[in-house]
């Protein structure tokens, strides 16, 4: 705590740096909300309850989005709750649009804008038809990039922009072609003019970018590394590629690895417990025709012993309890 | 033997001779011949047609003596018949020519007061040399070839004219028969009546098994009592109540299939009797009585006396009839309205669409005028309901210009269906509904609403039709799975309909799973018509289910509390501003929610709230965030001065520490002048 780098940041800064006053204010704002509730069990309570969702990630929940971009660690703890809820999706195997992850994200955050998605997907589709179905893994990739960086998207773009219209005072290449040259060039695929920028330019004025501004970007070193197999590459290329890049993924900490997406033990214990409860909570009416008397009777009784069970057995994360739920 | 019917030339019946030729005009209209009492010999010739003079001559002057003559003139081709003068004086007045093979008419000299004439039965195709005939009376033609009427002009005194069972296309020439009483054309090729309007003093007319297709141009019969039309193929009638008598119609085995096409039936005052056997019309269940009531003055139908119970009974069907013609006329004007009105409501919505889509886009482009586009979209229609044009009753259409389309919704009950169509009809929900109307009810169907405005009335739905099981949405512009959380309010759903059009979530591939999850406590047994499966509720749950986990046990409790807390409130706002609540009902209500029947609990948290609303409750956040910044950057202001002092003391300490230390030993240093200090601090002090 006492370390000598802390020291050397004046107050505010240091404040600022770890969004501390977001959430002192946050807090009391939840707090002048919901008055008559906290007020039942004392706000020391509430505020031990508020910070350990904070260190959780569990704080974002259902929150404006305003909050929830608010700082990294709301972004971080936003991509790893949407990915526990619906890594059964994926799992699933279905594909979807884009305008459903968007209603999916809108389950968690309800006024979650479409422009995000909608640059999430363009990212997954390299820019084309924005109405095809797309991956869970690959759109979840590429939404945590957008999402996580979005600002620093947001000037990549204007730098895009700027290396192909060839204003970047240091540019010596210009990306469209005026001799036939590009006609020997199929390997780039497309007709007409040669695609994207030039790489090791391009990743010069990132590393510029970087340093110039505060707010979280890519740590360079992974950045180079993923430009370092290409040329040229387009605005989408690299997005894909810092996407798919793993050390990214792990710098940033909220999902696992690509292989491992699916994969989330103590949830689907979980989620087993709740499909087996659901299996035997059959509806009175329905239930009472097929088994009638001393039958039925058993069955209700095991349904409420795994009822106790099962919120027993979740780990509760505080060492108090509340009143007993109902 | 004149038949009795068209007795009335002469009183003198003649004697049926049992010899030779008869002076017999027999015809009969019926089909049954009249027999023919005379034995005629076999005919031996080998040509049905033209008989030689010779072979007549042969058999009649051979048999039976001085008989007919039929001897050929030098001069014309036709035959000259010739009399004995016996018969001449015993018959004066009536010659048969029956079945003699005869092909033309033969030349009749010095008979010219010859009153009933007889060529039945021969093949005579054309009526000739008969003009000097001036004083006949009648005329027998019938089952000959004839194919035109001819050759009667100067047959003044004609009243009985028989050409049954012959050719004749048109009825003509005819203008000279002023007196004609009896006219049988039955068995003809006949397609038309006219020519016939000059005879007013027929009083039978035949026209049995002719081609007929229609009855008009009768005219002038004023004397008609009697018209056969049988056998024809006639579709409409006219014209019968301009014959003051006519007593007695015959329309059997026509193509009738309606009392409209004999309409004038009814205006027909002296009409007794009238046949309809064999129509369309007499196979319809309606038949008889609307014949009854239509024609009082009739006295038989079809053969048949008419009874008073008959008069009486038809009288009380046709009341029954008319009651149920005006009972779906207004039906037919209620639909038309219906239908009118829900054509509005649908515009109406296409315009509310357009206008919204295009304010999103000109909140891209900056652009203030949005509201010019939708005016332009009159003409094409998007919504799916396209305006039929097909035929109206001109009584509707009339009816129809008094009502003014300004509708701009429509409530409708049907049974156990509740339609509402349009925004406004949310309101109806309001109106008092009988205990009995509200209990029936159990599908809500919402048409061209949207649903964040039915949302705010699901309450009043839970309350007022507490048995409506089945929820139908069409055109409710549902587009995200978040607002199937507002549902979740409701008592119970058994059935869900989410029609594609004018709702997008349904092109969502788990939107249907998501539905399940959500409303699992419903049980739902049907979502759009097709069954819910065991399989598909462990599906919904194996996809939703950790959502519901994280939702419900990884909230913190007071986020769990303010969460539950604010849908309550909301639904309690919207109890208490439904009018006319009595206090017991919301107590009711109140407890209900508290432990919602039945629900799990873990979903609890998943609710829906509207766009305006959500954005009212962030507006009135940012007041006291506001207030939660300047309290919070008072208070790091303290920290940071009061950490600022903490660590100047830090700095400053170890000095101000050891100039302390300094003080205190060169205090102490002289203990004498130290005690001597002391004292007199003390004594300072007192």
């Amino acid at each position: 705590m006492l370390s000598p780098e802390r020291l050397a940041l004046p107050d505010y800064e240091y404040l600022a740096q770890r969004h501390v006053l977001t959430y002192m204010e946050d807090a009391v704002c939840q707090l002048l909300e919901n008055r008559e509730d906290i007020s039942q069990y004392g706000i020391a309570r509430f505020f031990t309850e508020y910070f350990n969702s904070v260190c959780q990630g569990t704080h974002i929940l259902f929150r404006e989005f305003s909050f929830v971009q608010a700082t990294p660690h709301n972004r971080v703890s936003f991509l790893r709750a949407f990915w526990r809820c619906f890594r059964t999706v994926g799992k699933n195997g279905d594909l979807l649009t884009m305008k459903e992850y968007h209603c999916l994200l809108q389950l968690l955050c309800p006024d979650f804008p479409l422009e995000l998605t909608q640059k999430a997907a363009r990212i997954v589709l390299m820019d084309d038809a924005v109405d095809c179905l797309m991956s869970f893994s690959d759109f979840l990739f590429a939404f945590q990039i957008q999402f996580y960086y979005s600002e620093f998207l947001d000037s990549v773009a204007a730098i895009y922009e700027d290396l192909l219209s060839g204003k970047n005072p240091n540019t010596v290449i210009v990306p469209t072609s005026s001799s036939g040259q590009h006609r020997q060039r199929p390997a780039l695929g497309e007709a007409g003019m040669l695609e994207g920028v030039e790489a090791s330019l391009f990743y010069q004025c990132l590393e510029n970018l970087c340093d110039r501004h505060k707010y979280s970007c890519p740590p360079p070193a992974l950045v180079k590394e993923a430009l370092s197999n290409v040329q040229r590459l387009t605005f989408y290329g690299f997005l894909m590629a810092l996407s798919k890049h793993h050390g990214i993924n792990q710098a940033l900490g909220a999902l696992p690895d690509k292989g491992d997406l699916m994969i989330d033990p103590a949830m689907d214990e979980e989620l087993e417990r709740l499909v087996v409860r659901s299996k035997l909570h059959r509806t009175p009416w329905q239930h009472r025709a097929k088994e009638p008397g001393a039958f039925g009777f058993q069955r209700r009784e095991k349904q409420e012993a795994l009822e106790r069970v099962s919120s027993a057995s979740v780990p509760t994360p505080y060492h108090y309890r509340w009143e007993p739920r109902e | 033997m004149i038949p009795g019917k068209y007795r009335s030339v002469s009183g003198r019946a003649a004697n049926n001779v049992n010899c030779g030729l008869h002076l017999v005009i027999q015809t009969s209209s019926l089909p049954e011949k009249n027999k023919v009492e005379f034995k005629l010999n076999k005919d031996t010739s080998s040509f049905p047609g033209r008989l030689s003079q010779h072979d007549l001559e042969r058999n009649y002057s051979s048999r039976q003596g001085d008989h007919i003559n039929l001897v050929s003139s030098s001069l014309s081709s036709f035959p000259i018949l010739q009399r004995s003068s016996e018969e001449k004086i015993l018959y004066s007045d009536r010659l048969s020519l029956e079945r003699q093979k005869l092909t033309v008419c033969p030349i009749i000299n010095g008979e010219d007061h010859l009153r009933l004439l007889n060529f039945q039965h021969n093949f005579i195709t054309r009526i000739q040399n008969i003009s000097n005939l001036q004083k006949l009376i009648s005329l027998d033609l019938y089952d000959n070839q004839i194919e035109e009427i001819s050759g009667l002009s100067t047959l003044r005194c004609l009243r009985v004219l028989l050409l049954g069972k012959n050719r004749i296309k048109k009825i003509s020439n005819l203008e000279n028969l002023k007196s004609l009483d009896v006219l049988d054309l039955h068995g003809n090729q006949i397609t038309k009546i006219e020519n016939i309007n000059h005879l007013c003093e027929l009083r039978v007319l035949n026209l049995a098994r002719n081609f007929l297709s229609h009855v008009d141009n009768l005219n002038g019969l004023d004397s008609l009592t009697e018209l056969n039309l049988r056998h024809n193929q006639i579709t409409f009638v006219r014209d019968v109540d301009n014959l003051p008598c006519l007593q007695h119609l015959f329309l059997s085995f026509n193509n009738i299939s309606s009392f409209d096409s004999v309409s004038c039936l009814a205006d027909s005052s002296s009409l007794s009797d009238i046949t309809f056997d064999g129509n369309p019309i007499a196979q319809e269940s309606w038949y008889k009585h609307t014949v009854l009531q239509n024609m009082m003055q009739l006295r038989q139908l079809d053969m048949k006396r008419i009874t008073e119970e008959e008069r009486r009974m038809a009288s009380v069907l046709a009341k029954k009839e008319e009651e149920k013609k005006r009972e779906s006329h207004k039906q037919s004007l209620l639909k038309e309205k219906k239908r009118l009105t829900i054509n509005n409501v649908a515009r109406q919505w296409d315009l509310q669409q357009q206008r919204v889509a295009s304010i999103a886009t000109d909140e891209d482009r900056k652009d203030s005028d949005s509201a010019q586009d939708p005016c332009q979209i009159d003409g094409s229609t998007l919504s799916a309901f396209p305006e039929e044009t097909g035929p109206l009753d001109s009584g509707l259409n009339n009816a129809l210009q008094g009502l003014s389309v300004v509708d701009t919704y429509l409530v409708e009950v049907d049974g156990d269906t509740l339609s509402l169509y349009g925004s406004g009809a949310l309101e109806s929900l309001d109106r008092n509904w009988s205990v009995q109307t509200a209990g029936m009810i159990t599908t809500v169907s919402f048409t061209f609403i949207e649903f964040d405005e039915i949302v705010h009335v699901l309450p009043k739905l839970k309350i007022k039709f507490p048995n409506s099981l089945h929820l139908k949405f069409k055109e409710t512009n549902l587009v995200m799975l978040q607002q199937f959380n507002a549902l979740a309010q409701l008592r119970r759903i058994d059935q869900l309909t989410i029609d594609p059009q004018g709702n997008p979530v349904v092109n969502f591939t788990l939107w249907k799973y998501y539905v399940l999850f959500r409303l699992s406590h419903f049980s739902m047994q049907k979502i759009n018509g097709t069954e819910v499966t065991q399989n598909d509720m462990i599906m919904a749950e194996r996809l939703f289910g950790i959502l519901a986990h994280v939702a419900s046990s990884e909230l913190p409790q007071y986020r769990l509390i303010s969460i539950l807390g604010d849908a309550r409130k909301k639904q309690f706002r919207y109890l208490l501003e439904s009018k006319g609540k009595k206090p017991g009902i919301i107590n009711e209500e109140n407890n209900d929610s508290k432990r919602p029947v039945g629900e799990n609990t873990n979903r609890a948290t998943l609710n829906y709230t509207t766009r305006e609303f959500y954005n009212e409750k962030l507006e009135e956040i940012k007041e006291k965030k506001k207030f939660c910044k300047t309290y919070i950057e008072d208070l790091v202001k303290e920290a940071t001065e009061i950490n600022m002092k903490n660590e100047a003391l830090q700095k400053l300490w170890p000095q101000m520490f050891i100039e302390l230390v300094r003080d205190a030993v060169i205090e102490i240093r002289n203990k004498n002048s130290y005690m001597k200090l002391c004292l007199q601090q003390i004594t300072d002090q007192k």
